[in-house]
């Protein structure tokens, strides 16, 4: 080992102790990185469960009708017998008016091909009893777990639903109930927004509220594993008719939420890299001092014989163990914050008693947490590299020393 | 005549203080052979550290030539041709006696179990087996000097400078430092230069320089190098 790496060793873990000035140093650094790979692992967690929930409640790919597509039948054919392509499903979404127990809600309401929806979206995974979407008829529906609390209604409970085809009728004065429904199961996806205000109901239901006959608003697409979507979206938007019927992969679909979901990860590392930057200035001061501390014995390594290029080196060395030390008990530490982290939430819910408002308005039941390798790679080598830097001008200082200068400083 | 380990030739040195420059060394000549030793005395001032930091190669003289074995003193040839003892020891306190010894071994190359070894004899050889693995704070002031002793004869240097190395100790330990340095020199065949105010241990050399007026009256046993 080079004589200036074993000094930086030497005087930051002196005879195996952990000494104050190096402690310091290193808990910026490590503070630094915990916070950036729990806030860059929770927001990454946001859009994987995102996508996690769109896939497996919508599939991976939506072909959108402009209108409608009233002979689904083909266009399914054409979908299914695509390379790549698992299954196809088509469904008829839109909102409605529901009410019950005199309390009101305007949720959409997705009509699904029950015989075929299981093959595109695995529904059951988040229904209670996990067979309601398979066992629906044109007479029930399952309504996600926030509407049903909000309406008061349970399994086996009746609502009734209006829909927008009832405007329309009573414009030209005609008679139009609201269809009664029964309830037979309750949907929990752990999305606030899916949870709140989610009615899944049969293809046939879905058609008759919206007066559609046979018509569909589109087909769900599931893909054969590992199959990339980006080609599936393309075939088949070369083989679909261009005119009334579009192919989205759900990054797509999405691609404005998803968007806003990455400035906000993009916003969120650059401010919290200040923090890793602040350390950094400490690692500077901290060095800077020990500069000053040890004048003369840095005056004694130039009479051994040490190059100021390798004085300065051990400066930098110091700089860049602090920095390595730092960045691996900040990511221990980070990643051991994520593996209690949904204990921590609910705690502090529970202390404040908020446990009922934070199921109410928060995107999730649980905090997600999902790191990608990008961000952790990221995350280590920005700030091991800023620390490194930090070393800079300390080590310009300790090469710049004349020994005959430094042995004679008090 | 033995082999010429060091050789000055009218080396001046001038500083500036307060608008005034005051000329320390005015010419000094000196010459040195394999395993001579030179006591420089001289009072408070007079220049004798100076001196000693130029012979180290550690200032740039104003005038005058300098070579280390017959070769033009280079900062790059010191790790490996001299070694230096200091009135304040400058131990790294970081590290055991054993470490501070090897300190100098590692400036030339990463040490090896050869230089382990020659680093643990010298420990011996000044008395401190024992406590190889003690820090410096550790150490009395007389150990800390023979531990620097030990570190300055680490890569088998032809030319140890000393510089006012009892200064800080006791005089009894201050005796056993010089007998030391004096013996480890004869034993090794090191030319040593002892800068003292000490008039007894200037005595146990086998010169006696004295620096006054800048310039270094005494006996000059080897002739001075032509170059």
């Amino acid at each position: 080992m080079p004589w200036y790496l074993y000094l930086a060793c030497k005087q930051l873990f002196p005879s195996g102790r952990f000494p104050f000035f190096t402690a310091i140093s290193v808990l910026g650094v490590t503070l630094g990185v915990a916070v950036l790979i729990i806030v860059t692992s929770v927001m990454g967690g946001f859009g994987y469960e995102i996508r996690r929930m769109i896939v497996e409640t919508e599939g991976e790919v939506d072909v959108k009708v402009t209108g409608y597509l009233s002979d689904p039948q083909d266009v399914l054919a054409q979908i299914s017998a695509t390379p790549g392509v698992a299954a196809a499903t088509p469904y008829v979404k839109g909102v409605v008016g529901v009410q019950a127990n005199s309390r009101p809600a305007y949720p959409l309401f997705r009509g699904v091909d029950v015989g075929t929806i299981e093959r595109v979206a695995n529904l059951g995974r988040f229904t209670n009893p996990p067979s309601a979407i398979a066992n629906l008829d044109d007479d029930s529906v399952v309504l996600s777990s926030q509407l049903a609390t909000s309406l008061g209604v349970h399994v086996g409970d009746k609502i009734e639903i209006y829909s927008p085809l009832l405007i329309e009728k009573l414009k030209n004065d005609e008679v139009f109930l609201p269809r009664e429904f029964r309830v037979v199961g309750e949907l929990y996806i752990g999305h606030q927004q899916l949870d709140s205000s989610t009615i899944y109901g049969t293809l046939r239901a879905a058609q008759e509220l919206y007066g559609l006959g046979r018509s569909v608003h589109g087909i769900y697409v599931r893909l054969k594993p590992d199959v990339d979507e980006h080609a599936v979206v393309a075939r088949l938007n070369t083989t679909l008719p261009r005119a009334t019927t579009q192919a989205y992969s759900w990054m797509e679909s999405w691609a404005d939420f998803l968007w806003v979901l990455n400035l906000e990860k993009s916003i969120n590392f650059f401010l919290l890299l200040f923090i890793v930057i602040i350390a950094a200035f400490s690692v500077m001061s901290s060095l800077l001092i020990s500069v000053v501390r040890k004048t003369r014995e840095i005056g004694l390594l130039g009479a051994l014989g040490a190059r100021p290029r390798d004085v300065a080196l051990c400066f930098c060395a110091q700089a860049f163990i602090i920095g390595l030390t730092g960045t691996a008990i900040g990511v221990g530490m980070g990643f051991g914050v994520l593996a209690i982290r949904n204990d921590l939430v609910h705690g502090i819910a529970r202390l404040m008693q908020r446990q009922e408002t934070l199921r109410q308005f928060y995107q999730f039941s649980d905090l997600p947490s999902h790191t990608l390798t990008s961000d952790l790679v990221m995350t280590v080598v920005a700030s091991i590299v800023i620390s490194t830097l930090a070393g800079l001008i300390p080590a310009w200082r300790a090469a710049r020393l004349k020994p005959v200068e430094a042995l004679r400083s008090e | 005549m033995s082999e010429v380990v060091l050789a000055a030739r009218g080396l001046r040195k001038s500083y500036q203080s307060g608008g005034l420059r005051i000329e320390v060394l005015r010419g000094v000549d000196i010459a040195l052979g394999a395993g001579e030793s030179v006591s420089i005395r001289g009072e408070s001032g007079s220049g004798k550290s100076t001196l000693l930091n130029l012979l180290a190669g550690l200032d740039t003289p104003d005038g005058g030539n300098l070579s280390w074995g017959g070769e033009p003193a280079n900062a790059n040839r010191r790790a490996t041709f001299l070694g230096i003892v200091f009135q304040s020891f400058y131990l790294i306190p970081e590290i055991d006696a054993l470490a501070n010894v090897l300190m100098a071994a590692r400036m030339v190359k990463a040490p090896g179990a050869v230089e382990r070894a020659r680093a643990q004899d010298l420990i011996a050889r000044v008395g401190l087996a024992e406590r190889a693995t003690h820090l410096p704070a550790q150490l009395s002031g007389g150990e800390r000097q023979r531990v620097a002793v030990a570190r300055a004869l680490m890569n088998a240097p032809k030319l140890l400078l000393a510089d006012e190395p009892t200064g800080n100790l006791d005089e009894q330990t201050g005796d056993a430092v010089v007998e030391l340095l004096l013996g480890l020199c004869r034993e090794t065949q090191t030319a040593l230069v002892l800068v003292t105010h000490n008039a007894a241990y200037a005595a146990k050399t086998g010169r006696q320089l004295f620096l006054r007026d800048g310039v270094l009256n005494g006996s000059n046993s080897v002739a001075v190098s032509s170059r």
